[in-house]
């Protein structure tokens, strides 16, 4: 009993210190900080708007407005997370990363205190996102519960694809060869996700890819969860009847996918470090 | 108060004046003295039995290592690169995983009991590994938090070894901005910071000038002198670990060729030698020397120049150099100087420490 409760107090002491660690690195300079909120704040104000202007949606029952403001929040949390890639590989061609590996923590502990870390700013990027949108005029039908859905699909998909990119960077070692996979596996999958159109207009085939990506089954609960009976897309999924049963087959694969990623993401992270 | 004063202070931590008391009280550090030869009963901090450690790719970068570590002792760990020290270290710091044999660091099994392996031990490693988006006080912070030293007791270990390693002054300066030596003393500090049992040192002094140096080895020193922490190090500065060490191993290929004090070392080479500069091929002239009945080691070469250790300097040496002398050698130059590990170190690897090769004249 008492050895347990010293490991638990040795996981968490050691992932929360370095997790106020990676916040930090995070927040050391000003143009980290304003790198983070731009691309939220530009879609938010100017690109939603423009989006829904100009296309004006595909269901008169949808604000399309609101619909891409979810989206956004399906494409800056992986972005975040793939961005972060480049610190895994900074730590471990030339910074602390030895320093932590012979430091009394789990190793487990280093990259889930980043994971956790990522999911932090995340959730600061996500507050600015629903801020901005209420302000701007979106038209959220939700309540607590709706949002503990969202949020649920927010947290599993900044871990899911947080350990993909320790995953990625820990794999190819390299920032020059690290980053031009930022965009291709952070960002592509959004565009088949039914960010901006719903997944039964995809084309046959890639429609089942869509399927197997955490993006779509955590935008759909997001959208479940801000934008309560009014969005198909867990109906394009499930193709069933109930939005709660839907949801939770959705989120039930969510967090297999993060599971697994985080379980593959920490077995690299041994492998790569330790000779 | 002077650095060792400051080192001593900072290294005892809460105990103050009543610690250092404690420590002036301690026995005698143990002399190990004969053929490297150290009692396996308990006293060992660092018990090493038959490491080995095969990479990827069949390379044996250890060969079945053994050795122990008393309690108190500065163990010195040379060799060229390659040799093996850094995949030792690596082993005894839990981040190289064996492929057989055993190691125990602090009574903890370095496999199964890592985490306690890694609470009792500081590490300064070869390279600089800081935090160099931070300043060298938050970089020790950290350290401190990581090995979970209480914030008071921190803050004053801190100041300490701040002012030990004269680095107060820059001390919430940007890593980024420190010179190389100042990042090397602020890399030993942050790994004394949380008192460790056991301190490993991966070539310490590597790539700094002579000055800075001179004051790692200082620090070291003061080290020995006040505080009963168990060094490790690696080095290839031979004359330096001469200096510091209580016992050397010296390692080459993957296995330990010789492990004992410096002295004895260099006890069994002879303590003196004379040393020749030659025009010619040395090849050429050892038969001339072999003919002159030397009764010490046999020669070492390295390039161009021929060591001769003697079992008798003062007494040998002049009438030897006649000899020499006497047989028209053309000499560059020749005079009389103490053996070093770095002739020891030749004569156990047939290599100088930097990987040039030497060789041996004489029956080996």
């Amino acid at each position: 009993m008492i050895r347990t409760a010293s490991t638990i107090r040795t996981a968490s002491l050691g992932t929360f210190t370095l997790y106020k660690r990676r916040l930090a690195v995070a927040t050391k300079t000003a143009s980290g900080i304003a790198g983070t909120m731009t691309l939220p704040v530009l879609w938010v104000l100017i690109i939603a708007p423009a989006l829904a202007s100009a296309l004006g949606g595909f269901n008169p029952s949808i604000d399309y407005f609101t619909y891409v403001v979810v989206a956004q929040v399906a494409l800056i949390v992986p972005f975040t997370s793939m961005f972060s890639g480049i610190n895994v590989i900074v730590d471990k061609e030339f910074g602390i990363l030895r320093e932590f590996l012979v430091a009394p923590v789990f190793r487990a502990s280093i990259p889930l205190a980043n994971a956790l870390a990522v999911l932090t700013i995340a959730l600061v990027q996500v507050a600015l996102i629903v801020g901005l949108g209420t302000a701007r005029g979106a038209e959220f039908n939700t309540s607590p519960t709706g949002v503990l859905w969202f949020l649920a699909a927010v947290a599993l998909l900044s871990l899911t694809t947080y350990a993909v990119a320790e995953f990625l960077a820990l794999a190819v070692g390299r920032q020059e060869a690290f980053g031009p996979l930022i965009p291709a596996v952070g960002v592509t999958p959004w565009f088949l996700a039914g960010s901006l159109f719903p997944l039964n207009v995809l084309p046959p085939g890639v429609e089942q890819v869509a399927l197997a990506s955490p993006w779509t089954h955590a935008l759909a609960v997001m959208r479940y969860g801000l934008m309560e009976n009014t969005d198909p897309g867990l109906a394009n999924i499930w193709h069933m009847n109930s939005e709660l049963l839907m949801a939770a087959l959705s989120l039930g694969v969510l967090m297999l996918m993060t599971l697994g990623a985080l379980t593959l993401a920490v077995w690299v992270f041994n492998r790569k470090t330790m000779a | 108060m002077n650095v060792k004063d400051e080192l001593a202070r900072a290294t005892m931590g809460e105990h103050g004046e009543e610690g250092r008391k404690m420590r002036r009280d301690l026995p005698p550090r143990p002399a190990h003295e004969g053929l490297g030869e150290v009692p396996g009963d308990s006293g060992a901090v660092v018990s090493v039995q038959h490491l080995r450690k095969t990479y990827p790719g069949d390379v044996e970068a250890l060969k079945g290592v053994s050795f122990e570590v008393q309690e108190g002792e500065i163990f010195g760990m040379l060799g060229p690169n390659g040799a093996g020290k850094t995949t030792t270290m690596g082993i005894l710091t839990t981040t190289v995983r064996p492929s057989s044999g055993s190691a125990v660091v602090a009574g903890h099994d370095v496999v199964r009991e890592a985490l306690a392996v890694r609470q009792a031990i500081g590490v300064a490693f070869q390279e600089s590994v800081l935090d160099n988006d931070f300043s060298g006080l938050d970089n020790l912070r950290l350290h401190a938090r990581l090995w979970r030293v209480p914030r008071v007791e921190a803050d004053q270990r801190i100041a300490g070894l701040l002012e030990a390693m004269e680095l107060t002054e820059r001390a919430r300066d940007g890593v980024r901005t420190l010179s190389g030596g100042m990042r090397r003393r602020l890399e030993i500090a942050r790994a004394l910071l949380s008192n460790p049992r056991v301190l490993f040192l991966d070539e310490p002094t590597l790539g700094l000038d002579p000055a800075v140096r001179q004051g790692i080895w200082e620090s070291i020193e003061a080290l020995r002198l006040r505080s009963r922490i168990t060094v490790v190090l690696s080095t290839h500065y031979l004359e330096e670990a001469e200096r510091v060490c209580d016992r050397v191993a010296i390692i080459h290929q993957g296995r330990i060729v010789a492990l004992d004090t410096p002295k004895a070392l260099l006890k069994s080479l002879g303590e003196e030698a004379v040393e020749l500069k030659v025009e010619d091929d040395p090849a050429t002239v050892l038969p001339v020397l072999a003919g002159l009945g030397l009764n010490g080691s046999p020669p070492l070469v390295m390039g161009k120049t021929i060591t001769i250790p003697l079992t008798d300097g003062p007494t040998q040496a002049p009438s030897l150099m006649d000899r020499i002398r006497g047989q028209g050698i053309a000499a560059r130059a020749m005079g009389i100087r103490r053996t070093t590990l770095n002739d020891a170190f030749l004569r156990l690897t047939g290599a100088g420490v930097d990987g040039e090769d030497g060789q041996l004249g004489g029956n080996q």
